[in-house]
């Protein structure tokens, strides 16, 4: 009896080990991916994709229902414990089948051969021709196309045109006008901008493309090499211009507790004249209070800029991208190669307009701007006759230890934390 | 018994937890001074680095600043909260009317995830829409002080939260000991005519030395492992001003991707964690041996 008892116990224990050991390896997908059921997962930056990106979430539901024999499962988290837990799937080999990621991470699974090559899926049925070169020339490495656009970015401000109006302001169309409009706002006990920090300091869109009117674009490849430097005169110019708004009280006290969220929250209850955001709020917006009496502006051109200043930012965002283990299923291969013909797919592309996200292939929508006005100006503002677009967000063609201290250097100066030489310099210090 | 006492079944028994705790703890300590060397990104092979992580931190003013902000906190705790505390904990010790419902209100903080202790104090100490501004403003005060958010105050408020948060638990722990004194030396002092002051110092205090010794070793051991308050407080802003060393390290390990320098971060968060953890161990030995 003692020695059956003692056998029950080491049995337990062992037992007790092995679903301890087991339970770590379910968080994200089998060790060799061989479960081949048929069941994809697509993993997003969003724990509730339903009401956070209903777009996707549609897609999701339309393409199951489209492909009996298929089934994606969508999963997600916030965006910092979504790039954590792929970076972590990414060592133990365990990376769901399709899932977004930030492009400076995906580069990095590119060099550890994590990612699958999507050219051949995208040269079936022409869907490579549906893309405009842009849209794709960011996401290769090597050769590779490792990434599709997960959708396209439009950022800049959107302002309330009632409380401009109230307070006699046009919109503005040079840094001057946004100045003077911030003071005359700040002066009415107005919060001029609405922009939240606290564990969102990616939230400086406008400000990025600002960058690009100092001739980012150009200067980033000699900046990286080490040719040239963040903290050059140029982008200093620009830091004084962020520094002069934060004097003239452009952005609200409480800018390092609030979050993100919180900005959009107080535009969208009217107590804000502009927002930094982009796109992706066209459908919030336009059903809340403000909705009707919203519009979009690409952001301020500058008399001391450098380069092109009628630029809007209409880049692809991050890409969706494929664990290399999918080409040793057939099923799943099958699978994610039939999703991305159908997101892609003029069907898919008219989902993601109807939920007031613009295509990333060449279909054209048609939006009705009686009943979706705000993201018909957002549409509006990113295809102005004579504006052009850079190829990508300054932040997303450098390291993610470099676009932080990008971020932080906005909202360094924004706050009166930093000056824009410790701003520039900062941003300088991450480069190797 | 006698089965327990052979050296090999000994062995068998203690396995289990010898090895988990090498798999969850031991490993990743190694794993993360091995990392610490390199300039590892978290995906890609890695490249011996030598000590370039730990010169890169030596010039990291956000670093200094998460230190000395960690420090600020100890500080609060070790000179605001353990007397605080135990002050309470003598206070609801004696024949007070209501004790049990104060001592369950004063605890009802250790119990609420520090995530939402955050929050809460967000609209407590919040420059705009907090209510210790809000109560300044109501009663004429028009300075508009950033207890969070600004460059200066961060730290403070954060240290300050953390001791409402914990100081249910640290007076739990003190109320315990009070009740554990014998009875038989309070009363013989009592007849000796020993006031409640002399009673406290003469008595109460040297006979929980050891509860003493107890609480400081977690208090010091929890300060270095605060990062939620942080994390919904700030978020270490702005520009890492109100980083602790463990905010810090998360920053750059999973925000920046900087997984080697984060290591190194880690290896030194665990370094002075286990330093100060030791000095109060050994002070508090060194006292119960004099004693």
């Amino acid at each position: 009896m003692a020695s059956l008892s003692r056998r029950l116990l080491l049995t337990a224990t062992a037992s007790a080990l092995f679903v301890t050991a087991t339970a770590c390896g379910s968080a994200v997908n089998t060790a060799d991916g061989s479960s081949s059921d048929g069941v994809i997962t697509l993993s997003m930056h969003n724990p509730d994709s339903k009401t956070q990106d209903p777009a996707t979430w549609q897609l999701v539901q339309e393409f199951n229902a489209e492909h009996p024999d298929m089934k994606i499962k969508l999963e997600g988290q916030p965006v910092d414990q979504h790039e954590q837990r792929m970076t972590i799937a990414a060592q133990s080999g365990t990376l769901p089948e399709i899932f977004w990621v930030y492009d400076s991470l995906a580069k990095t699974m590119v060099k550890s051969g994590d990612l699958l090559d999507l050219t051949p899926i995208l040269e079936e049925n022409g869907l490579k021709a549906k893309f405009a070169p842009s849209m794709l020339a960011g996401f290769q490495q090597g050769g590779m196309q490792y990434g599709v656009p997960y959708q396209a970015l439009i950022t800049g401000f959107y302002y309330n045109k009632a409380i401009l109006d109230e307070h006699r302001i046009a919109v503005p169309e040079t840094f001057e006008d946004l100045l003077a409009a911030v003071k005359k706002l700040k002066a009415a006990g107005v919060v001029p901008i609405a922009q939240g920090a606290n564990n969102s300091s990616f939230s400086v869109w406008a400000f990025l493309t600002m960058l690009d009117r100092f001739g980012y674009e150009a200067e980033y490849p000699k900046i990286l090499s080490g040719e040239a430097r963040y903290d050059n005169a140029d982008f200093l110019r620009l830091y004084e211009h962020v520094r002069e708004l934060a004097e003239a009280g452009a952005f609200p006290a409480n800018m390092n507790t609030q979050t993100y969220a919180q900005a959009v929250a107080s535009y969208t209850a009217g107590k804000a004249a502009f927002l930094d955001a982009g796109v992706w709020e066209a459908a919030k917006i336009q059903q809340s209070e403000v909705g009707p009496s919203t519009g979009f502006w690409a952001g301020p051109t500058f008399s001391d800029g450098v380069g092109e200043q009628r630029l809007v930012m209409n880049v692809p965002s991050a890409p969706f991208v494929v664990s290399a283990k999918v080409k040793e299923d057939k099923e799943k291969y099958a699978a994610v190669k039939a999703f991305i013909q159908f997101y892609y797919s003029d069907a898919g592309q008219k989902i993601l307009v109807d939920n007031a996200q613009p295509p990333v292939t060449t279909y054209r929508p048609q939006v009705d701007s009686t009943k979706n006005p705000v993201f018909a100006a957002v549409l509006a503002e990113a295809a102005k006759p004579g504006w052009t677009s850079p190829k990508a967000q300054p932040d997303l063609v450098v390291s993610a230890a470099t676009a932080s201290a990008m971020y932080d250097s906005f909202y360094g100066v924004m706050g009166g934390s930093l000056s824009p030489e410790e701003a520039a310099g900062n941003v300088q210090k991450t480069i190797k | 018994m006698n089965w327990l006492s052979t050296r090999r079944h000994f062995a068998l028994m203690v396995a289990p937890a010898l090895i988990i705790y090498s798999v969850y703890m031991i490993y990743p300590i190694l794993y993360s001074l091995y990392y610490s060397f390199s300039d590892y990104d978290g995906v890609t092979a890695t490249d011996f680095t030598g000590l370039d992580n730990y010169r890169q931190m030596a010039q990291d003013d956000a670093f200094w600043t998460s230190l000395r902000n960690t420090g600020i906190i100890l500080g609060i705790a070790l000179f605001l909260l353990i007397p605080l505390g135990f002050l309470l904990a003598v206070l609801l010790s004696g024949r007070v009317r209501g004790s049990g419902v104060l001592r369950a209100l004063v605890f009802a903080p250790a119990v609420i995830a520090p995530i939402l202790v955050g929050l809460i104090w967000i609209f407590i100490l919040d420059p705009e829409i907090g209510l210790v501004n809000a109560f300044l403003l109501a009663i004429g005060v028009p300075a508009h002080p950033q207890w969070i958010g600004g460059p200066t105050l961060s730290p403070y408020s954060i240290g300050l939260v953390y001791l409402w948060q914990q100081i249910g638990f640290v007076l739990t722990i003190f109320y315990a000991g009070l009740r554990m004194l014998p009875r038989d030396v309070m009363e013989a002092a009592s007849l000796d005519g020993a006031g409640r002051r002399q009673k406290l110092r003469y008595i109460q205090i040297p006979m929980l030395r050891e509860t003493f010794g107890i609480v400081t070793a977690l208090v010091v051991t929890g300060v270095f492992k605060v990062f939620e308050l942080v994390y919904a407080l700030t978020g270490g802003g702005p520009v890492h001003l109100s980083e602790v060393m463990v905010s810090y390290m998360y920053h750059i390990t999973f925000t920046t991707q900087q997984y080697g320098y984060g290591m190194a971060l880690a290896v030194v968060v665990f370094v002075v964690g286990a330093l100060a953890s030791a000095a109060t161990f050994l002070g508090n030995r060194r006292k119960e041996e004099a004693s």
